[in-house]
């Protein structure tokens, strides 16, 4: 039970990280629905890198590396060239879905290298995760620097009347948000599960993007949230845990996208929004043209 | 950037012509082939070669064409399935998993014929060929309803919706066909049971007749973005949702209306591929490679910027590159995947493109000294 407990500590992690990526981008204003395709892209590149050197190290900077180079075309595509960032989000993920399965195809299988080593019992991972909730909390709401971020979500243009670089700020943003998203792909493919195969990731990216909108943009209820599908999809990778013989194995593999689509139905009603203030960014996903 | 006295300048357009439209999609295209070169390259081939054997293969050779009218007859199914919602401003990239349900309840109609258990040739294909369309358009539909629900009523992102059903129906197609499954293969192949040779879809010059079906629903999706009520309500709640319902046009109505339509042209996918195409007549065992290939079906919506009758072009150009792609990977030895990556970088290169669906580049005459040229920011 308690390794069924850490584990789901470990997914929940990469949810977390990943989610908060996007939460970032979208407090300034700018939609990302291509998270799937940045953290198979983080994911794929940072499984060769370690594979090759030898070096955990390498993996991972080469994940947070592809991350900010796929967070600065996004920035590229909706902040310099003004267009639909659903598109441009499409793109990303597809880009990433096709490219991903062709070149990292030699590498199928198994990482061969030795497992991180855990601290206190969880994935190291899982302490990287909650400091960087903390960190992402108090930047966004205890510093200048975030109160600039989130002017320039809410309304564009009075942040740019009021001095604030509008387009510097966003690129930030968008890059910082890639780095995250390539991190959370590298811990999947090289900690919570070191074996590559093609479009591994089974939509963890999307209920990430599904998260943020979940969690009001607000980091804690983002972790809570990235716990409750961490466990959730645990408990349906571990069916003779709850309910053995219930249903075949290929049933249960359906589990977790039945429960994924159940609470969000949950935390979509009337009556489960008004409980929350929501803090949505005005001017998410409208390019901003400075007049 | 200036050249002696004139210089380039971008200026946003008012307007877009359809042959504008279509010149950008083209130079997209040609982009994305030419970036595409760098995979060949890399992998020691010459791309001239390579890209010669793809489009001989997919449109001259007598065993790639007819692959390349079957791929461009699913494909197109798959297009339509992405553009109904998309001209509503919606995002359907859940044709995979509709298009799973759809091969699945085609085979539900034969297997509670009885078609399982005993090769019957007294079943009458006259009524069991229009049932099982019946059947994939309606799973089709039942699964696209689900999105459309969430969205119209919860304002739950369509897109998250989709993506979660895809996973979820290619399971269920693993549970139905594989060990055990209800519709397994005697044989235990990991695949369908196979249709009698009765119920095969009627060939028209060795096209299934589905070809017909696909173009008819050209014809008709054009007819109602372009002439009906139903057709104007979606475009205008695609062009603002808000303003639609205030002149009265409900919000949930439009969502789900959409996802019913493009599920059910999804689902008829399914019924095409695993019940028409001459050859195949069982799921497959590699079912899920087509699942992945119906995400062809949104670049082609996309390059058609939602117009049906465009489609038709691209998607029989895409489906014939695909196929290609796929040939030329066992031809000249390369890794597996070279349509997944076509998939990609076409994909991103259409949207770097789509920037001059809303500027044009010109060169003019310089009058003043300094000119301020640039993309806004």
């Amino acid at each position: 039970m308690s390794e069924f407990l850490i584990r789901s500590l470990d997914a929940s992690t990469i949810f977390t990280i990943a989610a908060l990526g996007e939460l970032i981008g979208q407090r300034s204003g700018i939609l990302n629905v291509g998270i799937e395709g940045v953290m198979l892209f983080g994911a794929t590149l940072g499984f060769m890198a370690a594979q090759t050197t030898g070096s955990y190290l390498v993996g991972f900077l080469v994940g947070i590396a592809i991350g900010a180079l796929l967070g600065l075309l996004h920035g590229f595509f909706s902040i310099t060239l003004g267009g639909d960032q659903v598109v441009s989000g499409m793109g990303i993920w597809i880009l990433g879905f096709g490219l991903t399965t062709y070149i990292g195809n030699p590498y199928t299988g198994p990482l061969g290298m030795d497992r991180i080593p855990s601290v206190l019992g969880v994935s190291p991972f899982f302490f990287v995760g909650l400091l960087l909730v903390l960190l992402t909390w108090f930047v966004l709401s205890k510093t200048s620097l975030g109160l600039r971020i989130r002017s320039v979500g809410e309304n564009p243009s009075v942040a740019e009347v009021s001095g604030i670089n509008v387009s510097r700020t966003r690129y930030l943003c968008v890059v910082v948000s890639g780095m995250f998203m390539g991190l959370a792909g590298a811990i999947y493919s090289l900690d919570y599960n070191p074996v590559w195969n093609y479009n591994f990731l089974m939509g963890w990216g999307f209920i990430s993007l599904a998260l943020v909108f979940f969690s009001m943009w607000n980091p804690f209820i983002l972790l809570g949230g990235s716990l409750l599908f961490g466990i959730l999809w645990q408990l349906s990778l571990n069916p003779q845990l709850v309910l053995p013989g219930l249903l075949s194995r290929y049933l249960w593999r359906t589990v977790p996208f039945v429960i994924t689509i159940a609470v969000l139905l949950l935390i979509s009603t009337k009556w489960f929004r008004s409980r929350w203030g929501a803090a949505k960014p005005e001017a998410l996903g409208q390019p901003y043209v400075k007049q | 950037m200036r050249l002696g006295s004139t210089e380039l300048k971008l200026e946003k357009r008012l307007t877009l012509s359809g042959w504008q439209a279509a010149l950008i999609s083209v130079l997209a295209i040609v982009f994305a082939l030419l970036i595409f070169s760098l995979i060949f390259i890399l992998a020691d081939v010459n791309p001239l070669i390579a890209y010669q054997k793809i489009f001989s293969y997919a449109f001259v050779n007598p065993h790639g064409l007819p692959l390349t009218v079957n791929r461009f007859i699913f494909l197109l199914f798959c297009t339509y399935a992405f553009i109904i919602p998309y001209r509503a401003g919606l995002w359907n990239i859940g044709m995979a998993g509709q298009f799973y349900i759809g091969a699945l309840a085609t085979y539900a109609v034969l297997y509670a014929f009885g078609a399982k258990s005993f090769n019957n040739s007294n079943l009458s294909p006259v009524v069991i060929i229009p049932l099982m369309l019946l059947a994939a358009g309606v799973g089709g539909a039942v699964l696209g309803a689900i999105p459309g629900f969430t969205k119209g009523k919860y304002n739950i992102s369509e897109i998250v919706v989709t993506m979660m059903l895809n996973f979820l129906t290619f399971w269920l197609v693993a549970q139905m066909i594989k060990e055990g499954g209800l519709f397994m293969n005697p044989g235990g192949r990991g695949e369908s049971f196979e249709m009698p040779a009765s119920l095969h879809a009627p060939l028209i010059a060795d096209i299934p007749f589905t070809i017909f079906l696909v173009l008819a629903f050209a014809l008709l999706l054009y007819y109602m973005f372009a002439k009906t009520k139903i057709g104007y309500q979606i475009r205008a709640y695609g062009k603002n949702p808000a303003a639609a319902r205030y002149a009265g046009i409900s919000a949930l109505k439009i969502p789900l209306l959409v996802f019913i339509m493009g599920g059910a042209l999804a689902g008829l996918a399914g019924y095409h591929y695993f019940a028409a195409v001459p050859g195949v007549y069982k799921i497959a065992r590699n079912y899920g490679y087509f699942g992945d290939l119906a995400f062809y079906g949104i670049i082609c919506g996309l390059i058609s910027q939602g117009n049906p009758l465009a489609a038709i072009p691209v998607a029989f150009l895409f489906a014939g590159m695909s196929n290609g792609g796929r040939f030329v990977q066992g031809e000249l030895s390369l890794g597996f995947g070279i349509d997944y990556a076509l998939l990609g970088v076409l994909m991103i290169a259409l949207v770097a493109f789509q920037f001059f669906y809303r500027y044009s580049i010109v060169w003019q005459r310089t009058e003043k000294e300094i000119s301020d040229v640039g993309i806004p920011n």
